[in-house]
């Protein structure tokens, strides 16, 4: 770490770096993270955490969680609320892959019964989620049927036969963040995305087959909850976003903000920064193309969710309600959205942008699907492919003190050009192979490129959020099969 | 190479540095450097050229809307370029580009990464000791 200027400890697991930091900064910054974990951040964290607390109308704190990694504008694990009459929007607070999330689903399958079938099972997965460079989906749908996904996202699904009942209240938001407005979005986005609905695409994307740790089943009761009752259960997870159509969204507003920054007498540390008032012309838009992004990455990862149940059937020769598919939870980690939170004595409408950040939300909200609303919002956070992922909730102190928000995954510690230069994807693969992770990949430099060394330690990670007390932990959750995008 | 990764620069991404005597030199860089990033570009034919036309406010967003085009034509017409050949106009405002590659082939292309968007951190075109250079962070 390098030497911070007047940072304090709040708690073991708190940093403040005061207003007198950074000219400019508007609020303090918070970082939530071990001692270990703060040394070991880079430089572009702090910079870039503190550029976030000088934007217009950020209220509280700039936020950087336990997996905070220098990104571009916002750190990623960043988390900022903006005053909805006198706070901006910032498309580069929500990064291009708008929505990327995680999705969550469980199987009554034991790993003994999944074992002997997991080459089988993730070589067809393979075949029915392309993944990797440019690729394109199975789906097609006319433009006004897009239209209709980028208004309803997973609603749509279950009006169109590719979703189940009750997928939608187990994703968040419903399904689909209300406010979409297509006419905003542009032709160029357009024809990127409506092709690939139910692509994985490259990157940190993965799908995983995973079971549960027994040694770290941390809340029974929790787990039961959320449908998570064995100690070898097999559940799937899925990690993806809104593909090519959120990330020209992004482009074409990145565009559009840094010229209208001038209009409004914004100046911003990084151009990627680039904002607008959110009450503006310009805010408005791209909150109503993002939207519609959002809702597109709800429906791409629906979309996944239904070849997964298809492959689990074809492989288990049962449906896959039989093998109780159902969705435990769908959570977004880049995202801006409209919340109402108390703070500073009052209760009021922020605009939350989460980047590399997910929501966690305590018991009784209303956002909650009824079924988990007593105990809280199911929260997952996704690991590196060797490392594995945990399950927890979201708890009333994370509403007390960020704006309902954790941390999203293990974040990044090694460039993309030092993990291929540290082990060859071919190695890797065979390693993992070696050790029960039976892995897939559309480009064995992408595979390097995301070996757990790359990565830091998610237990310490997730660590730090439950002693925070920002989100609890509930399970921890094994790889055995992993198709990286 | 006419550009140079940069490595400890937004680590979950991939940033890069180009330069050239020329403009149209630079332009032509940096479109080689995507292209890298998501092929392995000895893989790649030839077959297909395809013309570029970009009008945008000033040389860097020039620069900005050209990459995201390159992107664009992956995804929406799956082609990937090896080759570019750009003419950027005198008032560095606008560019035709002759594009020079082909079809996305799952089985006979070296497939890396898929760039997702260009961003505007440390993003710029400057001019310095008589060579245009560029920094660019692509978001994967």
């Amino acid at each position: 770490m390098p030497q911070i200027e007047n940072i304090k400890q709040v708690s073991d697991v708190v940093w403040e770096i005061p207003t007198s930091h950074k000219p400019g900064m508007l609020v303090p910054a918070r970082i939530y993270a071990t001692k270990k974990l703060l040394d070991a951040m880079d430089a572009g964290v702090f910079e870039q955490v503190t550029n976030l607390a000088c934007l217009p109308g950020i209220v509280r704190y700039a936020y950087a969680m336990a997996d905070a990694h220098w990104g571009y504008g916002f750190p990623i694990g960043g988390v900022a609320a903006f005053d909805t009459e006198t706070g901006v929007i910032s498309p580069g607070g929500v990064g291009f892959d708008i929505n990327c999330g995680m999705r969550l689903i469980r199987t009554n399958l034991s790993f003994p019964e999944v074992k002997p079938k997991i080459k089988e099972l993730v070589d067809l997965m393979f075949r029915l989620v392309p993944a990797g460079v440019g690729v394109k989906g199975a789906l097609r749908i006319s433009d006004s049927q897009f239209d209709e996904v980028m208004k309803f996202g997973v609603k749509w699904c279950a009006e169109n036969d590719l979703a189940w009942e009750d997928d939608p209240s187990h994703v968040e938001e419903g399904g689909y963040i209300k406010g979409a407005d297509p006419s905003k979005v542009s032709r160029q986005a357009r024809s990127r995305g409506i092709d690939q609905l139910g692509t994985l695409g490259s990157g940190n994307h993965y799908l995983e087959i995973q079971v549960v740790d027994p040694a770290r089943f941390f809340d029974h009761a929790l787990g039961k909850h959320f449908g998570i009752v064995e100690e070898d259960q097999v559940v799937v997870m899925v990690h993806c976003g809104s593909r090519g159509f959120g990330h020209q969204v992004g482009s074409d507003y990145l565009r559009v903000f840094d010229g209208a920054m001038k209009r409004y007498g914004i100046a911003v540390r990084d151009r990627e920064l680039a904002c607008a008032p959110f009450a503006s012309k310009e805010g408005k838009d791209y909150y109503g193309a993002m939207v519609c992004a959002a809702n597109m990455a709800f429906t791409n990862r629906q979309v996944i969710v239904q070849k997964v149940r298809e492959a689990f059937s074809q492989v288990f020769h049962r449906d896959a309600e039989a093998l109780d598919m159902h969705l435990v939870y769908d959570v977004c980690h880049n995202v801006a959205k409209v919340e109402r939170h108390s703070y500073d004595g009052k209760s009021a409408e922020v605009l939350v942008h989460r980047k590399g950040a997910t929501r966690s939300f305590g018991p009784g909200h209303p956002d909650i699907p009824a079924s988990y609303r007593s105990v809280g919002q199911p929260v997952i956070i996704g690991g590196s492919m060797e490392t594995g992922s945990y399950l927890l909730v979201g708890t009333s102190k994370a509403m007390e003190e960020t704006f309902g928000s954790t941390a999203h995954g293990s974040g990044r510690t090694m460039s993309r050009t030092q993990a291929k230069r540290e082990v060859r994807g071919a190695d890797l693969q065979r390693r993992m192979l070696e050790r029960g992770i039976y892995v897939k990949s559309a480009t064995m430099e992408g595979l390097a490129e995301e070996a757990g060394m790359a990565y830091k330690d998610i237990s310490e990670v997730v660590e730090t959020m439950d002693a925070a007390g920002i989100s609890k932990k509930v399970v921890a959750l094994r790889p055995v099969g992993n198709i990286k995008g | 190479m006419p550009f140079r990764y940069l490595p400890d620069i937004a680590l979950a991404d991939v940033a890069f540095e180009a330069e050239s005597g020329s403009v149209d030199g630079l332009f032509e860089a940096c479109a080689q450097a995507v292209s890298d990033i998501m092929v392995d570009p000895a893989t790649l034919r030839v077959g297909t050229a395809r013309e570029v036309g970009v009008t945008s406010d000033d040389l860097d967003t020039l620069l900005y809307d050209f990459l995201t085009q390159l992107i664009v034509l992956k995804d929406v017409d799956s082609l990937l370029f090896r080759e570019a050949s750009v003419r950027v106009a005198p008032d560095q405002r606008s560019l035709v580009a002759t594009m020079r590659g082909e079809p996305i082939d799952r089985e006979r292309h070296g497939l890396r990464n898929d760039v997702k968007a260009v961003t505007m951190h440390m993003f710029g075109v400057k001019r310095e000791a008589g060579l245009w250079k560029a920094t660019v962070v692509l978001d994967i």
